[in-house]
């Protein structure tokens, strides 16, 4: 499994389009990546004028660096799963299936934390946009609406890998962040307005 | 909230140097996983050779505390005489001098990282307790803005200044310590 932080990005974008390497929740991850740098850039060019800009940086950036590992992470599970959705063998039926279930709940529990942490920068994002100089102000809000939707389509990925039904408390929190996130742009919009 | 303020390094080598054992204790512990982070990550010293290293190191605090000259450099002393003690052992099971004895970068960068880490841990130790709660999630805890906000009763959309204000204590308790001391007259 490679480290997808030393793969260029012709090699990355490849490994997306290839069959079985990395898949919805690693894109997911990595545009949370790029919207928190956007975050942490928009922050960075405004020091002068906002007081908070430093710190908002800083989150950015260690926002960003989880938001990488998790392209791994995703990468990691989603194989597995896929691996073991085809696997046959001799085990048993019943032991097959408890240990497919596991490898779809890590399959489902990675999309989640993606979609914490992108609701997480999209909050962010549209605090830059409020308070960031006028001139990269368009920066921050673009990334608040980039992390909302990678929040939107990991809702969508824990939905599917574990066929949950309303009220399953994983979906729940799946839509809490997607809807933080869709609010967070909202706000972002407003205040570019 | 409610614990005392904590005793600064001289504050606490003076009452070490006044018998309290209390202070010793707090002396240990206040170094003592930075003394043994500095022997396995950044000397990578095996757990035995770590723990006489850890051993001979406050031993020596303890018999010589009173050739420090400077009772606020008591860090800067305890991390040389660790460095000291890590080389000697390396020597030991080589043919080389201590003073031969080369660190690879990335033992360099180990070390340094871990003065860094010790410095935020000592400047975060005198942040108010609600910064230090929430940076210890927010950095340390990884937890969502959504999280932190259920968690401590706060507004969501008021985390990520509150997170940055602190920031800013942390950052002015860091440039407000003083530089380099002169350590020990050994």
């Amino acid at each position: 499994m490679p480290n997808y932080l030393e793969v260029q990005l012709d090699d990355l974008l490849g490994r997306f389009a290839a069959s079985g390497q990395v898949a919805a929740g690693s894109a997911a991850a990595l545009t949370v990546a790029v919207a928190a740098g956007l975050a942490a850039m928009v922050a960075r060019a405004s020091r002068d004028s906002w007081e908070d800009a430093g710190g908002v940086a800083a989150q950015a950036i260690s926002l960003q660096e989880r938001a990488a590992w998790l392209i791994r992470e995703d990468a990691d599970a989603w194989q597995e799963a896929f691996a073991a959705l085809g696997g046959t063998g001799e085990r048993h039926t019943a032991q097959r299936n408890f240990e497919l279930e596991q490898k779809l709940e890590r399959a489902a529990a990675v999309p989640l934390e993606i979609g914490e942490l992108g609701a997480t920068v999209a909050e962010l994002a549209a605090l830059a946009g409020e308070f960031g100089e006028g001139p990269v102000r368009a920066d921050a809000v673009a990334a608040a609406a980039l992390a909302a939707g990678a929040t939107r389509a990991v809702a969508h990925l824990v939905e599917v890998n574990l066929g949950v039904r309303e009220g399953d408390k994983r979906l729940a929190q799946a839509r809490a962040s997607e809807q933080a996130a869709l609010e967070a742009v909202e706000r972002a919009l407003e205040s570019a307005r | 909230m409610g614990q005392p303020p904590a005793l600064t390094d001289a504050e606490l080598v003076q009452r070490c140097r006044e018998g309290d054992p209390d202070a010793w204790a707090e002396l240990v512990n206040r170094f003592s996983r930075y003394v043994y982070a500095v022997c396995v990550k950044g000397f990578r010293l095996g757990d035995e050779d770590a723990e006489d290293v850890f051993q001979e190191v406050f031993t020596r605090v303890y018999t010589r505390l009173d050739t420090l000259r400077d009772d606020a450099a008591v860090r800067p002393w305890i991390a040389q005489l660790t460095r000291r003690l890590c080389l000697d052992t390396l020597a030991s099971g080589s043919r080389e001098q201590p003073s031969d004895i080369e660190l690879t970068p990335e033992q360099e960068r180990t070390l340094e990282e871990l003065d860094e880490a010790f410095d935020v841990r000592e400047a975060l130790a005198v942040l108010p307790e609600p910064c230090q709660e929430i940076l210890d999630r927010f950095f340390a805890r990884d937890q969502s803005y959504r999280t932190i906000s259920a968690e401590l009763d706060l507004p969501s959309g008021t985390i990520a200044s509150r997170i940055a204000r602190c920031l800013r204590k942390l950052r002015d308790e860091l440039e407000g310590r003083s530089g380099p001391s002169e350590g020990s007259r050994e």
